[in-house]
């Protein structure tokens, strides 16, 4: 089968929306097919395949597809198209070790499908169009984040007017955003990166002042806080939304996304009228809670590391094993931040510290 | 304070090498219980690995040994500490017991900080020296908190650079201050040695204690020849680790390490003329053939990667690209005193070189970061002529 064949069949589910259960028959199939696809046409993906002495003649169903960790997209273009065909390239923010994750694209069409559905189901589930506020810059100033992009177009299809973007390449002013949120005259999406919102919070907690947006509004926020501000749980970070914005819990939307999938996942509050923390998968996509020490699954209601099988995933790799710590829940998973990690348990000397001080 | 200074009045340096001796004899007998006891318990290594590392960490630590060390840095006239305060860092056992034993053998008390990843080690130690000698016994605190660090004479602090500044921030000016950060050690493979009895001595540093500690080989250096000798290496480094795998388990992770090393291997199997090697679905061990260019970061936790180097001037500037973090360099088939060793570790601020199989096993009296065990607790005094 061709790649187009297959990005077809994969646009058809998307297509079918959040609510249309995929069969696990015909997942499985798609599945393994892609997997065949990309383990003939990334060299890259097919080294780590063989690392783990698995191979499409081996792998019998998606849940053996080897899956490549997000550290492996830092190391090499884990692409299954010539480099001449890249439409976009979308990279992970810095870290300490420098390396950058990278999503490289042929074509945006599924990761454009399959945002509108997820984002739309989620955040504007009425399918009312509504004004966007974004604390983020627009794609045009950040060509490589997914997260500029994923509004970018959420905006301009499921908005009404021109969105209004709080933040350029060079930083925000959170006052200037304060004072757009002030001059809403109706519900609105505010929607940007868990940071910006502390900033906003803590922007208006300086001033003394609470705003109270329209009724409506909701908001979405997404990433961590890679000490661009103080850091806060979530859920205090939805409680101070709700006291600085006017904004109701259950109108405060998280997403989880990561650079290297072609699909993200929402909390369902929005949709339920009550808050949750639950992520909702896609009918594209399945994600498993395994045993970081034996990639096992983990027992029901444990606690293990999140590895993701995204079907929009066409040109890349479809399956990515992250570093986060989740549990399986009824509708979907949680998310519980990073996998506890290594404690001081030794005198060597850790690798950041290293790269940080002397490389 | 009070009891400790008290306690450290009625015995000197001698009586406590005696005990420690003595104490060091209990630990390495062929059954200890001592040894048994600390392996069941402490939890952080496989109780095998507890009991290799500490019956061959304290196989020369002896009495002898002891006494050379009071003799030659004890000369001269000084003033010991009463006594000295020591942070714990880290898991190892026999980096505590030597922690601990070395004031003694200044002749000062020690008010020490145990390391919250090791409990077990100090305590079964103070415990097996009480009960060779009370009264040496009685000379170790393990509850010092970070009160005593103005009370003391001098200081010996172990951990992350970031602990060792907010120890030396509560010391006051003048108190000798010993600082042990966090550092990285490397070997190096040269020409002059079969490949298999290298890797099997390599196998055993990289074993003990799981690549954890400052000793523990974080690349193997593998000088290349034209028949592909580092891939070799590679090779045969991974046979040795499978091996070694059942006769010193690898010990407990978290969730986060694992997950961690599952990235690190997937990030160096996708990569362009790697050799990977590993325990199959298991984290056991992973050795990593890594030509480069770029200087692949540290392993540990029994990842190992293998850097082929080409001259010694290339070991030279690997090393000073680790400055001043360096410790130890273990080596084989390259001479004691090779051209490049002692280059690459005055390059990279290390301190020891030592043979393969022995990086973990350091003397009681090495001078650990380059630093006089003995010696720099105490604070020298001159005593100038009376006469004009």
């Amino acid at each position: 089968m061709s790649r187009d064949a297959l990005d077809r069949r994969v646009l058809a589910v998307i297509g079918r929306g959040v609510d249309a259960p995929l069969d696990e028959a015909e997942l499985d199939a798609l599945a393994l097919e892609l997997f065949a696809w990309q383990h003939e046409h990334c060299e890259a993906y097919r080294r780590l395949c063989a690392a783990s002495g698995r191979s499409p003649d081996s792998v019998g169903h998606w849940t053996e597809i080897p899956a490549a960790p997000t550290g492996a997209f830092k190391e090499a273009r884990l692409a299954a198209f010539p480099e001449s065909a890249t439409v976009r390239v979308f990279r992970t923010s810095g870290s300490t070790a420098g390396k950058r994750g990278e999503l490289h694209l042929d074509t945006l069409e599924l990761y454009t499908a399959s945002l509108l559905a997820t984002f739309g189901a989620h955040i504007v589930p009425e399918a009312r169009p509504l004004p966007f506020v974004v604390l983020a810059p627009p794609a045009s100033q950040a060509p490589d984040s997914s997260l500029s992009y994923m509004y970018d177009v959420a905006a301009r299809h499921l908005g009404r007017g021109e969105p209004v973007f709080c933040v350029t390449r060079d930083g925000w002013d959170p006052a200037a955003a304060i004072e757009q949120l002030r001059g809403l005259e109706g519900p609105a999406a505010v929607v940007g990166t868990a940071f910006a919102f502390v900033h906003l919070i803590d922007a208006l907690g300086a001033a003394g002042e609470q705003l109270r947006l329209p009724a409506g509004t909701r908001v979405m926020e997404t990433g961590g806080f890679k000490g661009r501000s103080r850091e806060l749980t979530r859920d205090a970070l939805h409680a101070g939304i709700e006291s600085a914005l006017g904004v109701a819990r259950e109108r405060i939307v998280n997403q989880y996304g990561m650079c290297e999938l072609g699909s993200q996942f929402y909390e369902d509050s929005l949709r339920r009228g009550r808050a949750s923390e639950v992520k909702r998968v896609p009918p594209w996509v399945r994600t498993r809670v395994v045993d970081p020490a034996t990639l096992r699954e983990a027992a029901s209601g444990e606690v293990g590391m999140l590895v993701h099988l995204d079907l929009a995933n066409t040109g890349s790799v479809l399956a990515v094993q992250t570093s986060d710590a989740g549990r399986a829940v009824d509708g979907g998973f949680e998310v519980l931040g990073r996998l506890p990690g290594a404690e001081a348990r030794g005198c060597s000397l850790a690798a950041d510290a290293l790269l940080g001080g002397a490389a | 304070m009070k009891r400790l200074r008290a306690a450290a009045e009625y015995i000197d340096g001698a009586r406590a090498a005696e005990a420690l001796a003595r104490t060091f004899e209990l630990w390495r007998e062929p059954t200890s219980p001592w040894r048994e006891r600390l392996a069941r318990l402490h939890g952080g290594f496989s109780p095998r690995v507890v009991d290799a590392g500490v019956r061959l960490g304290l196989e020369h630590w002896t009495l002898e040994v002891m006494r050379e060390l009071r003799g030659r840095e004890l000369r001269g006239d000084h003033v010991a500490p009463g006594v000295t305060a020591v942070w714990l860092a880290g898991s190892i056992p026999t980096a505590s017991f030597a922690a601990l034993a070395l004031p003694l053998l200044a002749g000062s008390a020690v008010a020490a900080h145990p390391a919250s990843a090791d409990g077990a080690g100090p305590a079964l130690f103070l415990e097996s020296l009480r009960s060779v000698d009370p009264d040496v016994g009685a000379c170790i605190s393990l509850d010092a908190g970070p009160e005593v660090l103005e009370q003391v004479d001098a200081v010996v602090a172990a951990g992350s650079d970031e602990s060792v500044r907010v120890v030396r921030e509560r010391v006051p000016p003048g108190i000798p201050f010993a600082a042990h950060p966090h550092k990285l050690s490397l070997a190096v493979i040269g020409t002059q040695i079969d490949v298999p009895g290298a890797v099997e001595a390599l196998a055993q540093d990289i074993c003990l204690w799981d690549g954890r500690g400052c000793l523990s080989p974080a690349w193997v250096l593998a000088v290349e020849t034209p028949g592909r000798r580092a891939a070799h290496i590679a090779e045969k480094l991974a046979e040795a680790l499978d091996r070694l795998a059942s006769r010193l388990p690898c010990g407990p992770m978290t969730a986060g390490e694992h997950a961690a090393l599952r990235d690190r291997r997937g990030a160096a199997a996708v990569r362009e003329g790697v050799e990977l090697h590993a325990s199959g679905d298991a984290n056991d061990w992973t050795v990593v053939l890594d030509p480069g260019p770029e200087r692949p970061a540290p392993g540990g936790l029994r990842f190992v990667p293998v850097v082929p180097v080409g001259s010694v001037r290339e070991l030279v500037e690997f090393c000073a690209r680790l400055h001043p973090h360096l410790s130890t360099i273990g080596h084989a088939g390259l001479g004691g005193r090779a051209p490049g060793l002692l280059e690459g570790l005055e390059a990279g601020g290390g301190s020891r070189l030592c043979l393969l199989g022995r990086m973990q096993l350091p003397p009681l009296d090495w001078r650990h970061d380059g630093v006089e065990p003995l010696r720099s607790l105490l604070r020298l005094v001159d005593v100038e002529d009376e006469h004009d």
